[in-house]
């Protein structure tokens, strides 16, 4: 499929396109997943609330007045599908990934090291607010720009530069032993 | 850490740092649960389309009757007033004599000073009779 605006891919995918809803999880998975995961703090809530977001908005769909902006749109979705699994850890839906016998696996003394920075990781993202999490994983590991992150979420851009200093100040402090760990 | 370990670290939290194919599972999971819901759209898409069709034949129907009935009997009402007749036969010289030409013309042909070719046409006419 040639390069089409989210907008464009909104309007194939209200009308049943599975390629045109592909591409659109294709491009929000990660984002949607660092937003998950800032608001839940665990990599298994992230998951299923990233993915039934997705479904939820597949559901909405129509609701989405200006399809442009579909990734603001979006993302407000993940954050409400994450805060009610937060709330209701009971209620929670869908099965986690299977694990299949393709995947490259590391070795398990890098294994091991991933997961105890993971986890690391994780301790400190939890020292930070919602919304900084949002923006220090959206700007350092998505890649999104400033303007990109404050459309999205609906913040000024000076705010989300705000939040990602103050956020990153936190996590040097938080993660300065890291490095004697090693 | 520095910033530039530290936004190297975060890569951690990926979870296809440790699971390469960890985003092609997951989309695939969500397209999986997706499917019935795109199927749904998709009839949807298509029952509208059939409605929107359909909402244009239901006028145009009876225009196209109205239409053919105003046609036909426009073609009836030329075929009987005959507003382009044919051309009429040519009448034969017979004809002509015996009912186009009166009296008159005979006796004005027999009074002419031309007697011999009018005696010629008598002989003409009366050898045809």
């Amino acid at each position: 499929m040639k390069e089409l605006s989210d907008g464009e891919l909104v309007v194939l995918a209200r009308s049943g396109d599975r390629d045109a809803f592909s591409e659109l999880v294709r491009r929000y998975q990660r984002p949607a997943y660092s937003v998950a995961l800032s608001v839940a703090g665990n990599h298994q809530d992230a998951e299923d609330a990233a993915q039934e977001a997705f479904l939820t908005a597949l559901q909405r769909l129509d609701d989405c007045r200006n399809p442009a902006k579909f990734g603001g749109w979006f993302l407000a979705i993940v954050r409400n599908r994450s805060r009610n699994l937060v709330r209701r850890e009971s209620l929670r839906s869908g099965d986690p990934i299977p694990e299949t016998a393709h995947t490259k696996e590391p070795s398990p003394a890098k294994a091991a090291q991933l997961s105890a920075l993971r986890s690391r990781l994780e301790e400190a993202l939890q020292t930070l607010t919602e919304v900084q999490r949002q923006i220090v994983l959206l700007h350092d590991l998505e890649g999104w720009k400033h303007d990109e992150i404050a459309e999205r979420l609906g913040l000024p851009s000076g705010t989300v530069r705000s939040h990602l200093h103050f956020a990153r100040k936190a996590l040097r402090v938080e993660l300065a032993d890291w490095g004697d760990h090693e | 850490m520095g910033d530039g370990n530290r936004i190297e670290a975060l890569k951690a939290i990926d979870p296809a740092c440790a699971d390469p194919g960890y985003w092609d599972r997951f989309r695939d999971a969500v397209l999986e649960q997706a499917a019935f819901q795109l199927a749904r759209r998709r009839e949807l898409a298509r029952e509208s389309v059939e409605a929107i069709l359909s909402g244009w034949s239901k006028p145009l129907i009876p225009l196209a009757v109205a239409a053919a009935l105003v046609a036909a009997f426009l073609a009836g009402a030329m075929a009987s007033g005959d507003p382009n007749p044919a051309t009429p036969p040519a009448l034969a010289l017979e004809d002509v004599l015996e009912s186009e030409v009166g009296d008159g013309f005979y006796r004005a042909v027999i009074d002419g000073s031309d007697a011999a070719g009018a005696t010629a046409f008598m002989t003409l006419v009366e050898a045809t009779r």
